[in-house]
């Protein structure tokens, strides 16, 4: 029984190693996900902190200048309330465009978000063509 | 036509109901006639969703637009092989095409086992029957491919850009496949657990098939990976997004079952955890299905919330459930009394691989429910991106390649120093010298350079194996080389064919482990004759050329490449604006070599100024996970193929009854 025991200790190690790993990534790793009002309601308290944002292109907002790559646009609600300035430098990414629904990563700070990541969700007509989809 | 098609899923939803129920009756009532009629019931449900799919794929060949579904994934411009890849485009013809590979392994499993397995079939029939009605029960109630429009459509909305790709036709396919096929090796543990037969019989069975799964599992990441990194140019081939977590994590646990199993046929230990990870297999494809259908976790592969998620977690619910209080109910006499002796031994070190392969796929799980638990807990949605699974699953990557060389060739029950010294002297050697070598010639310590030194210790260990046991045959029964190989790989099928396997896993982890800490990547706003730099590249961009038909319009950006100071090639990045639907994708310009990939995409192009953004990756032996991927598809075809006796008794040989002497 000695070496049963012993090997639940190695089990025990190992399933402790993999549980250490997931609690200290999730410490350094993870960041909130709002949707814009949460976003506008907390966006104090989580300034110059990495965090996705979740809303649509505001119509008429785009500004980008294909030289630089800046990009200036406004996050809003569909119905293009409540916009939040984004700054970003970068390619644009195909889906973009105004009135699309848009996943922002990046900071907040001085009035406006400034990103690091746009992500854009397919067309709607879009169904997973992958995995068990 | 249309109605027929409705008509036959509806009565294949009744046969697979009665022969759920009269298998289940004949096996607790013992008749034999009643198993007989399920089977029958089984083998028409087969042919009823044969017909069903034959209708669809006509109406898509035909263009038949009252169709809501052929009008909606299709068009009448759209090339015939994407059009019959339209079945698996969308949501409703993928869960047709999911119930017809299921009634077609249903049909083959029940072809194979007529003479064979009188205890369990009735419960195999019993359990891929109600899998089969479940899908049924969708398509006939909630979700009707053959739904038609109020007003037949003048012509097709076509399938996404996106999905008109080489890969398309063989990704989902490869997928689905193993996806479904592990509904076999589930069917079959529970046939064990509900019939009290608990020995090895159902493993025995079922041993081809969770290969099998586990061989379609793995082309179908790769293909998937392959896939993102030629279409969706963004540098890389894998980003942790939850679609593709939900085909790796099967794919883990498959992984750990067929190390797993071995140790049970050795030693008969490990009952328990070797059903569990097979109904586990089983529970993750459908809990995989069900992310990816439910839109409860957003994915950048955006899903149209489809209303089907609720069914698939009562399902995953009834599943759990089932299989949990089944393997309860058996747990006194699952139980064995071997135990490990020590962990210098062939059976820790299986365990060992699979309480870290499981564990993969627990980190895997919780980063990709993360969201959503959260949200339940703490109200807050926080999510956890690809550095989480990066983080967790390097170390835990480099501890598995690891105990890939130690596995195979360190002794059973306890190693004494001597077997380490003959097992491990060699090998390590290599190893250690690879690590200085890497070390000297300027690698970095760190998960890449652990990466490389360890594969080598590994292919160390398997070219040992192959040499040794190729000098024993020369030596005992006086065979050329060659024979003596060919030999030993063919009397021992599954185990050489498992080094083969583990040939590939080296190439695979050194591309990853090379691609994901030595990329380079640049990005850069260049004019007409301009250069950039991009590692060892030198790329200037010459021009843009313009083309125009009516499916879409092109973009290209003409870049000529040179590599160390010399000329290699022109690469032509573009952008495609679709017209139909109004979209602009990418495609991506590359030069693959074996020791680096250039990979080049056009960002933006200014009209008035001529000037052009382009992204340059130069990712460094990615070449070697393609290589790696056919390696393994090689290695499992040779663990696979008949042998010699289960040629000669062909009707045997399809389920793999017989076992190796390995």
């Amino acid at each position: 029984m000695l070496d049963k025991r012993r090997f639940i200790v190695g089990a025990v190690l190992i399933a402790a190693a993999v549980s250490y790993l997931i609690y200290a990534g999730v410490r350094t790793t993870s960041m909130y996900y709002f949707n814009l009002d949460e976003f506008l309601s907390s966006r104090e308290a989580h300034a110059d902190e990495d965090l996705r944002v979740k809303g649509w292109v505001r119509h008429g907002s785009v500004r980008w200048d294909p030289r630089t790559n800046d990009l200036a646009f406004e996050l809003a609600h569909q119905d293009d309330t409540s916009p939040v300035p984004v700054a970003y430098r970068g390619v644009l990414p195909d889906m973009f465009s105004e009135g699309r629904e848009v996943v922002i990563e990046g900071r907040y700070s001085a009035g406006r978000l400034a990103a690091h990541q746009i992500m854009t969700s397919c067309p709607s007509k879009y169904e997973p063509a992958k995995a068990g989809s | 036509m249309a109605a027929l098609g409705r008509l036959a899923i509806c009565l294949a939803l009744l046969f697979a109901a009665y022969a759920t129920g009269v298998s289940i009756l004949g096996a607790i009532r013992r008749r034999r006639h009643l198993v007989r009629s399920g089977t029958h019931a089984a083998y028409a449900v087969f042919a009823l969703v044969v017909v069903a799919v034959a209708i669809l794929l006509h109406a898509l060949v035909e263009h038949d637009f009252s169709l809501e579904y052929v009008a909606a994934y299709s068009s009448s411009t759209l090339p015939l092989r994407y059009t019959v890849a339209a079945l698996w485009g969308g949501q409703k013809g993928s869960l047709l095409f999911w119930v017809f590979m299921l009634t077609l392994f249903t049909t083959i499993v029940q072809l194979q086992n007529r003479e064979r397995n009188r205890e369990l079939m009735p419960w195999v029939t019993a359990t891929l029957m109600t899998i089969a009605a479940f899908f049924l029960g969708l398509l006939t109630f909630v979700t009707d491919p053959f739904e038609r429009l109020p007003i037949p459509a003048r012509e097709g909305a076509d399938l996404n850009p996106l999905l008109q790709n080489y890969w398309m036709t063989i990704h989902p396919p490869s997928l689905y496949t193993g996806y479904v096929s592990a509904s076999v090796p589930f069917a079959f543990a529970i046939a064990a657990l509900a019939a009290g037969r608990l020995g090895d019989q159902w493993i025995r069975s079922v041993r081809r098939w969770a290969l099998f799964s586990w061989f379609f599992l793995t082309l179908g990441n790769l293909f998937g990976a392959r896939w993102a990194y030629e279409v969706l140019g963004w540098g890389g081939y894998w980003a942790w997004d939850p679609v593709e977590n939900a085909a790796f994590m099967p794919w883990l646990v498959s992984t750990a079952y067929l190390h797993s199993v071995m140790i049970q046929e050795k030693k008969d230990m490990l009952r328990v955890w070797n059903m569990v990870l097979v109904l586990l297999t089983f529970s993750l494809t459908i809990f995989g299905t069900f992310l990816t259908r439910s839109g409860v976790i957003s994915s950048v592969h955006s899903f149209t919330q489809s209303g089907l998620g609720p069914f698939f977690i009562g399902f995953l619910l009834v599943v759990l459930v089932v299989s949990g209080g089944l393997v309860v109910y058996r747990l006194p006499e699952l139980r064995t009394p071997a135990t490990v002796e020590s962990f210098l031994s062939r059976e820790a070190a299986f365990l060992f691989n699979n309480l870290i392969l499981v564990g993969i796929a627990f980190a895997v799980f919780w980063g990709t429910v993360f969201p959503v638990v959260s949200e339940w807990v703490r109200g807050v949605k926080i999510t956890v991106g690809p550095p989480f699974f990066n983080r967790v699953n390097a170390p835990l990557g480099v501890a598995l390649l690891f105990l890939a060389g130690v596995g195979p060739v360190i002794a059973w029950r306890r190693a004494s120093p001597p077997n380490l010294w003959r097992a491990f002297a060699g090998p390590v050697a290599a190893g250690v010298v690879a690590a200085a070598a890497l070390a000297v010639a300027g690698v970095p310590l760190g998960y890449a350079h652990s990466t490389f030194a360890l594969g080598v210790f590994v292919l160390g260990t398997i070219v040992q194996e192959f040499w040794r046991g190729m000098r024993a045959r020369q030596a005992m029964l006086h065979e050329s080389p060659g024979r003596a190989l060919s030999r030993l790989v063919g009397k021992n099928r599954r185990r050489y064919g498992g080094y083969i396997i583990h040939v590939g896993v080296v190439a695979v982890f050194v591309g990853v482990a090379a691609s994901s800490v030595f990329r380079v990547e640049v990005q850069q706003t260049l004019a007409p004759g301009q250069e950039a730099a991009a590692g060892k590249f030198t790329l200037r961009y010459e021009r843009v050329t313009k083309q125009d038909d009516p499916h879409m319009s092109r973009l290209a950006a003409v870049v000529s490449v040179w590599r160390d100071g010399k000329a290699v090639t022109t690469l032509t990045p573009e952008k495609r604006f679709y017209k139909k639907p109004q979209q602009p994708t990418t495609e991506v310009a590359m030069r693959a070599t074996l020791t680096e990939d250039l990979y080049l995409v056009l960002g933006s192009y200014d009209e008035q100024s001529g000037l052009v953004t382009i992204l340059a990756y130069v990712n460094p032996l990615v070449s070697w996970i393609w290589i790696g991927g056919v390696i393994m598809a090689l290695g499992t075809t040779v663990a696979m193929w008949p042998t010699a006796a289960e040629r000669r008794a062909p009707a045997y040989a399809l389920g793999g009854v017989r076992v190796t002497a390995d």
